[in-house]
């Protein structure tokens, strides 16, 4: 037995199929997410990486195949048994997806209020602390999502996401439309919040800088499955792929691996 | 959520959460156990408030968390110890922690160091304050709209002269897809309106005007009523409400999307290309529905003269001719084409006037309608006085 075998799946997808259309996205996708790691999804354009985690998260329903999560399939759950899923994971969508209506901290809120009976002396601690556990200032807590940058609205769609504690999020896109300086301070976010809450991350990036400074595990879409999962390095260094040759082997990549940069200061 | 190793910790105490409070030496001890986590936060934090803080009878006694019969931790329940620990700090007890693992002293170290954080006050006003606020904004807001609409009446028409000088900026394709779609596609529902509002008038003015023997006049009434005012008002009405709307949710859309930020910066004036086709083609189609709506009003009215006074279409369309004139018809179409203006104008002011959410667009859209209706009913309403001022 490996020793990834021993540890603990929190999401199992076997078997997925799905297709709009006349055009199949996958035929048989199959996937771990294990307890605790930083999961990054990467694929060509198309190839349905967003389209998964709304599978996941039970946005988009399968044509075929079983996802399971916390050890029970999806497809049987109570509508009860879900909403206690469902407040076990925090997701972060690409443009932060903030109601555009109510300040920042009624929007770290909102998760609370809908799910748990708290004070309300409780819930604005908590979301300071939310808010202030992903960098943004304490003058953000007040203003609305169209007052704030984007790289605001992102780090408030986290602190949204992680309002009840989960154990997993979700990030689609994390890096994307940041600055270079912004997506990197996002990185090392992820990173600590990821230490410091014990949180599963599973991500869909382009970005290969959050690869190869946060990603635990990388796990490659390309002809309609999962071909591969392994480490950046370990990608980096045996492609075996066509697709993930060009992606990890490419000028960008070199530029953004560990090993090119040690070569380059030393 | 951080766990505690299970074999770690005995069965019972995974359970519950809570805590007690003893004194052991010189050190006052707050012993917690089970899950502090967000989903018992609530029961935690109302325990923890009638708590009463231990005061040190020396100054060396001390506090001490212990957690070592914690189980599971996340933020909320870090919150909740930090909260605690500040208060016995605050009464002289100098507190630690014990019994934390490597996971949780990353972070309630954590949770304490952003627990420190100044917060800004959300500025309240009293009730009064608040009144007079909203009024100063609304009557400023009511004169921001005068300016506005009258600077927009001003460029739009300047846009409109320059058509004659350069006719090339004329968009022909957007005038017609407009005038096909505020035009031509309303003619159903116009229709089917003005015929009702046409037969429910003649069947209550036949009833009214029966005690007085003079139910034939309601042929009168109705012709007068749906030339006059009938017919322009519902169709004004209804378009306010179909292609007003539809104009500001269109402009304001492309505005959200920087759409017309992007027309600009290419050269291209938004007048030309998205208010004026607009404008012009309700200008052209409001005057055509009215005179249809004209027409269906008295069709509404002949079928129910027929039906209640047994008045045949012959016999109907003598009545009209005694009871009204070209002028009747011409006081209703004149006012055609200056609610076509306002509506047109409104509808696209407003969806220039949207900001970058959908919130915006939303109350945009409504006050394009409210707006267009309301001022409709005001020119109807000058145009009443106007027209029987000089006898017509």
């Amino acid at each position: 037995m490996s020793v990834e075998d021993e540890r603990e799946v929190v999401i199992r997808v076997r078997e997925l199929a799905k297709s709009f259309g006349s055009h199949q996205i996958w035929e048989a996708l199959s996937l771990d997410v294990y307890r605790g790691e930083i999961l990054a999804i990467v694929g060509g354009s198309g190839q349905g990486k967003s389209v998964l985690m709304r599978v996941i998260t039970g946005l988009v329903a399968p044509d075929k195949g079983v996802v399971a999560l916390f050890g029970q399939n999806a497809d049987t759950l109570t509508p009860q048994a879900r909403l206690d899923i469902e407040k076990r994971w925090g997701i972060l969508f690409q443009d932060g997806a903030l109601f555009s209506s109510l300040t920042v901290l009624q929007n770290i809120q909102v998760p609370m209020r809908e799910h748990l009976d708290l004070p309300q002396a409780m819930m604005d601690d908590l979301a300071f602390l939310k808010l202030t556990m992903v960098g943004l200032p304490p003058e953000a807590a007040h203003k609305f999502p169209s007052e704030l940058s984007g790289g605001m609205r992102k780090r408030a769609g986290l602190a949204r996401a992680l309002a009840l504690d989960p154990e997993i999020v979700f990030l689609d896109e994390p890096t994307a439309g940041l600055d270079p300086i912004g997506a990197s301070d996002f990185d090392h976010l992820i990173r600590k919040l990821q230490q410091t809450l014990g949180l599963t991350v599973y991500m869909v990036t382009h970005d290969l800088d959050t690869i190869f400074t946060v990603c635990d595990r990388v796990a490659v879409l390309a002809d309609k499955k999962i071909v591969r999962t392994g480490s950046p390095s370990e990608l980096q260094s045996q492609p075996d792929h066509p697709w993930i040759e060009e992606y990890f082997c490419g000028e960008r990549a070199r530029a953004a691996s560990p090993a090119e940069q040690r070569r380059l200061i030393g | 959520m951080l766990k505690r190793d299970h074999q770690l910790v005995l069965p019972t105490e995974v359970r519950t959460p809570g805590f007690r409070v003893e004194l052991r030496g010189t050190t006052f001890r707050l012993v917690a156990t089970g899950a502090w986590t967000v989903a018992e936060a609530a029961d935690l934090d109302k325990a923890l408030k009638r708590l009463r803080v231990p005061i040190p009878p020396t100054p060396d006694f001390t506090g001490e968390m212990d957690i070592a019969g914690i189980a599971e931790i996340d933020t909320a329940g870090a919150l909740l110890l930090q909260r605690t620990v500040s208060a016995w700090q605050k009464g002289g007890l100098r507190t630690r922690y014990a019994g934390a693992t490597e996971d949780f002293r990353v972070l309630i170290q954590e949770v304490h160091r952003r627990g420190q954080a100044e917060r800004p006050e959300i500025d309240t006003q009293g009730a009064v304050q608040d009144f007079v606020d909203s009024v100063k904004n609304a009557l400023t807001g009511a004169w921001r709209d005068v300016v506005d609409l009258t600077a927009f009446l001003g460029e739009v028409t300047a846009g409109f002269l320059r058509l004659f000088k350069q006719p090339w900026r004329f968009r022909t394709t957007s005038f017609f897809h407009h005038l096909d779609y505020a035009g031509l596609r309303a003619l159903p529902i116009i229709s089917l309106i003005c015929f009702l509002i046409g037969a429910v008038v003649m069947q209550q003015g036949v009833v009214q005007l029966k005690p007085f023997g003079a139910e034939p006049f309601a042929v009168n009434m109705v012709a007068i009523l749906a030339l006059r005012e009938v017919g322009i008002l519902l169709t004004a009405i209804m378009v306010a409400g179909r292609s007003g709307s539809a104009f500001t949710a269109e402009i304001g859309s492309m505005k959200m999307r920087e759409e017309i930020d992007a027309m600009r910066t290419l050269g291209i004036d938004p007048m030309d290309t998205l208010v004026l086709p607009r404008v012009l083609a309700l200008v052209v189609a409001l005057p055509l529905l009215t005179f249809l709506g004209d027409i269906m009003a008295l069709a509404g009215g002949g079928v129910m003269a027929f039906a209640v006074l047994g008045l045949d279409l012959s016999s109907y369309i003598d009545k009209l001719h005694e009871a009204v004139d070209f002028q009747h018809f011409m006081a209703g179409m004149i006012k055609a084409p200056f609610a076509a203006v306002i509506i047109g104008l409104v509808g696209c002011l407003e969806g220039l006037r949207v900001q970058g959410s959908a919130e915006s667009l939303g109350t945009h859209v409504t006050s394009a309608v409210v707006k267009a209706i309301f001022l409709v009913i005001i020119v109807d309403a000058v145009f009443a006085m106007f027209l029987s001022g000089i006898g017509v």
